[in-house]
């Protein structure tokens, strides 16, 4: 692990791998710019989605060598489905607050 | 008995839930009930080490393991009786500040959060608690009406954000390693790209939850938000909780040069997060940002300790790393009861408002004068015990007169936003008349936590012993 | 070599929608590319031999996070587009991702391509598992903890929701869609109980099969059908916590029948029984979580004690 160049995984490994951190890094840039607060939400979610695929590539390695394993690794998998539900639950606890802060804004009486 | 810890609150708030009438009962109850079986846990770790459980029995690795070391124990004490505390304050002025209903069962899942926190030694799990502590937070936050909901969904995205963060420096360990459980994959470390840039991107993410300069820029208009009693457990503990994760990845797993490589930099935040922050807290014209900026700044020290900590390797630094950690809680949680119970009596949220509070609230004052005794680091006080400890492993160091005078210049920095407060409350001119008849028992129990930090002292030595064996 | 071609243009596809997603002027058309981004995310876990994450994520990520976001945008007016940035304030993000993916790709190329070593203990455990799929033997059985909290996350969420959840607009429910509903309603039901079963052997599950049901329920919900499902009906509360409460007391249960001579470990389940135990667990997780996400997405009123109008 001494040479950056020298790297062990296939060509499509690293292309998805790059995608994921690609993904991440769009993510970062939407949360970062905004400037609506749906958006960065939304940026939210596309990062959490590239950490997600990331994991899903990670537990496809050994599928991708052509190793003499039936399935892909089974513990990377439930990690991805409990993020995605507390991913889910942040995001619809975040519009829901989203809803709310737009309902005072337009409510008149609110207005200073 | 771990288990008892965890399933408490949760029962609790699933009972709450369900039948809404009884829950500042059972709020208390629960709290009670595991305080006395955190002391008990306290009390057994320190006589036969520390407790380690694999969840469900499976082999280490695959299952999630657990750890209650004297740290930890000692946080999940803080956590309940702060718990029970900020519980009985909102009982007693549950019909005047119209704390929405919400308060007793989010509460008692924050306790959850927390306590799995404080025991989880599984960097995913880890992960899972830190989203269940941020929503609670938050949920917390938003309690208080819409005036609050912006800074609350600022809190949540942010927060989220840096969850994120800690997750991708999670995946990318377990991609190279291949484990998730701490001490599994302390033995496999290797200090290479791969592992710093994973470290890299979980401290940023816990550095923004845990609202260390430079990015603390939330923490002030989400603490000040909050009803008193929710942003007292706010600043005493759940800042705490991605503060203890970064201090587990850096102490545990980072190689001697990586934590070499990093330790200017969290001195220099902790400095910076001193100085600015004080000077913040010297300047709002807000009562309860002065109190949250003084967070910001405290949570200085605690990063100032943890940068010489990894520097040095000197176990007097871990020992002011966590006395500064409960003597903050504990100050903290009587600063934000005094001053949201004399914020609320008085009718203001400025500190003009405070002007003459010795006279019409001389105990909630005399409260807040305690708490912020301990904040300066007046001895005999539990803060007084962290800063001398500090100071002393900066002596054995030995030339390290920058930073001896850099905490001199904060602690008159720290006097100076106390003694504004107490100064202005002084002021008996003209007093600021109170809106109804002060209520006693509030003050009380915002007086308990600040005399628990003083008393903190008459257990220095186990104390010091324990936290400087542990390291964490 | 084909496939690799496949890949390529899926991944391309990937990129183009999120970077559309976050760049475009309209948010609709945001929340929209988003939606397809979600759905082209689920086709590349499919490939690679994810397909019960594929089901999960094209569940949340382009169906249920869609229908949110949907339902904000309607909240708040449509004709919000964004001031265009100037320069510098693109500019200086822009450097900074560029320079942290920079960073984060090269400490990539540093991954092993061998996987973890857990994969060969799980399957190792996988016959005192109780069941024999091994992602749902990690999530109910090895790791439960992680997943107990995950479902407090989710209840959490709820909590949070609804005290600020806005004021519902009342829509007419059109009478096409209405007997739609009612003809969709079984067959939700049968398929979330397939996915469910399914879940012990093959991909599926009790979270895929709770959200199917959401889905279910919030079609239903929106023709004015299920009245009765709101946080104020005490038997919903049971329902919606039932997910949890059962999953604790099953795991108090067996710490408490576990035989004197063995040492009592939390969330162990007994071998003999741990088939049935994870069963029952994923009957009620599957109808908490239906019932949690049904709220979630349809929202309500919060009762009045629950509100604190600040004055």
């Amino acid at each position: 692990m001494t040479e950056l160049s020298m790297t062990e995984l296939s060509p499509q490994l690293l292309l998805y791998i790059a995608t994921a951190a690609c993904l991440f890094a769009i993510g970062v840039y939407g949360f970062i710019v905004g400037p609506q607060t749906l958006r960065r939400i939304l940026a939210l979610n596309i990062i959490s989605a590239g950490i997600f695929m990331l994991m899903v590539v990670l537990a496809y390695r050994g599928l991708a060598n052509g190793q003499a394993r039936a399935s892909p690794d089974p513990v990377l998998h439930a990690l991805i489905l409990t993020g995605l539900v507390v991913a889910v639950s942040a995001t619809a606890f975040a519009l829901a607050l989203l809803g709310r802060l737009k309902q005072t804004q337009a409510s008149p009486e609110h207005q200073p | 008995m771990m288990v008892l810890l965890l399933v408490l609150p949760l029962l609790g708030a699933l009972l709450m839930l369900l039948w809404p009438k009884v829950a500042p009962l059972l709020t208390l109850l629960t709290a009670a009930v595991c305080s006395l079986v955190a002391l008990q846990l306290v009390s057994r770790v320190s006589e036969q080490g520390s407790l380690q459980i694999l969840l469900a029995g499976w082999p280490s690795g695959l299952a999630i393991s657990l750890e209650a070391n004297s740290l930890s124990s000692l946080l999940i004490l803080l956590t309940t009786v702060l718990q029970l505390l900020v519980a009985l304050y909102a009982v007693a002025t549950y019909r005047r500040d119209k704390l929405g209903a919400g308060f007793w069962p989010l509460s008692s899942l924050l306790q959850l959060g927390l306590t799995a926190l404080w025991l989880s030694r599984d960097l995913f799990n880890l992960y899972v608690c830190l989203e269940l502590l941020g929503i609670a937070a938050v949920a917390l936050v938003s309690l208080s009406g819409d005036k609050a909901i912006k800074p609350a969904l600022n809190y949540l995205l942010l927060s989220l954000f840096g969850s994120l963060c800690y997750l991708l420096g999670v995946a990318m360990l377990y991609g190279a390693y291949g484990v998730l459980d701490i001490s599994a994959l302390a033995l496999q470390w290797q200090a290479n790209l791969l592992s710093s840039a994973a470290l890299v991107l979980m401290t940023l993410g816990l550095m923004l939850k845990a609202a260390l300069w430079p990015l603390h820029a939330w923490l002030p208009a989400a603490h000040a938000a909050a009803p008193a009693p929710v942003s007292a457990l706010l600043s005493a503990l759940v800042v705490k909780g991605p503060l203890f994760i970064l201090c587990l990845l850096w102490l545990q797993l980072a190689a001697t040069t990586q934590a070499q490589a990093m330790a200017p930099l969290f001195s220099f935040c902790g400095l910076a997060a001193l100085l600015l922050g004080g000077i913040a807290a010297l300047r709002t014209p807000l009562a309860k940002n002065m109190v949250a900026y003084s967070t910001v700044a405290q949570l200085g020290y605690a990063t100032l300790a943890l940068g010489l900590l990894l520097q040095f390797n000197q176990p007097l630094f871990a020992a002011a790393l966590w006395l500064f950690v409960l003597a903050h809680a504990l100050a903290k949680a009587a600063c934000f009861l005094a001053i949201g119970e004399m914020t609320a009596t008085l009718g203001g949220k400025r500190l003009n408002t405070l002007k003459g509070a010795s006279q019409t609230m001389p105990l909630a004052m005399f409260a807040f004068a305690v708490a912020g005794g301990s904040l300066i680091g007046l001895p005999p006080s539990g803060g007084f015990l962290a800063k001398w400890a500090l100071l002393q492993g900066l002596w054995l160091q030995g030339d390290q007169l920058l930073y001896l005078l850099a905490i001199v210049v904060v602690t008159l920095l720290s006097a100076a936003y106390v003694f504004r407060v107490v100064a202005l409350a002084f002021d008996r001119a003209k007093p600021v008349k109170p809106d109804f008849a002060p209520h006693i028992v509030p003050q009380w129990l915002a007086l308990l936590p600040a005399l628990a930090v003083w008393a903190m002292t008459l257990y220095s030595e186990p104390l010091l012993r324990l936290l400087k064996q542990e390291g964490l | 070599m084909s496939l690799l071609l496949f890949d390529t243009a899926l991944c391309l596809l990937l990129l183009a929608l999120a970077l559309a997603s976050m760049l475009s002027r309209q948010l609709v058309n945001a929340v929209m590319l988003y939606i397809a981004f979600g759905l082209m995310m689920a086709l590349a876990w499919a490939r690679l031999a994810a397909p019960d994450l594929a089901l999960a994520e094209a569940a949340i990520g382009a169906g249920l996070t869609g229908a949110l976001c949907f339902s904000a945008l309607a909240r708040q007016q449509l004709d919000i587009t964004a001031a265009a940035l100037s320069w510098p304030q693109r500019l200086w993000p822009a450097t900074f991702v560029v320079l942290m993916l920079g960073g984060i790709l090269a400490a990539l190329l540093q991954l092993p391509s061998v996987a973890s070593p857990l994969v060969a203990v799980a399957q190792a455990e996988l016959i005192n598992s109780g069941v024999s799929h091994p992602v749902t033997a990690v999530l109910l059985n090895f790791r439960s903890w992680d997943t107990l909290l995950e479902l407090v996350v989710l209840l959490l969420a709820l909590l949070g929701a609804l005290p600020v959840a806005p004021a519902e607009k009342s829509a007419t429910s059109w009478s096409l869609g209405l007997s739609w509903s009612r003809l969709l309603a079984p067959m939700v039901i049968l398929l979330a109980g397939y996915l469910l079963w399914a879940g012990a052997s093959q991909p599926g599950g009790a979270f895929q099969a709770g959200v199917l049901l959401a889905a279910g329920a919030v079609v239903l919900r929106l023709n004015q059908q299920l009245n009765w499902l709101s946080w104020c009906n005490f038997w919903v509360r049971l329902l919606v916590v039932a997910g949890i409460a059962v999953f604790v007391l099953v795991a108090l249960l067996a710490l408490w029948l576990t035989p004197a001579n063995v040492d009592a470990v939390w969330l162990s389940w007994p071998p003999l029984l741990a088939g049935g135990i994870i069963l029952l667990i994923e009957v009620f997780a599957t109808l908490a979580i239906a019932s949690t996400l049904t709220l979630l997405v349809v929202g309500e009123p919060a009762p009045q004690h629950n509100r604190t109008e600040s004055v």
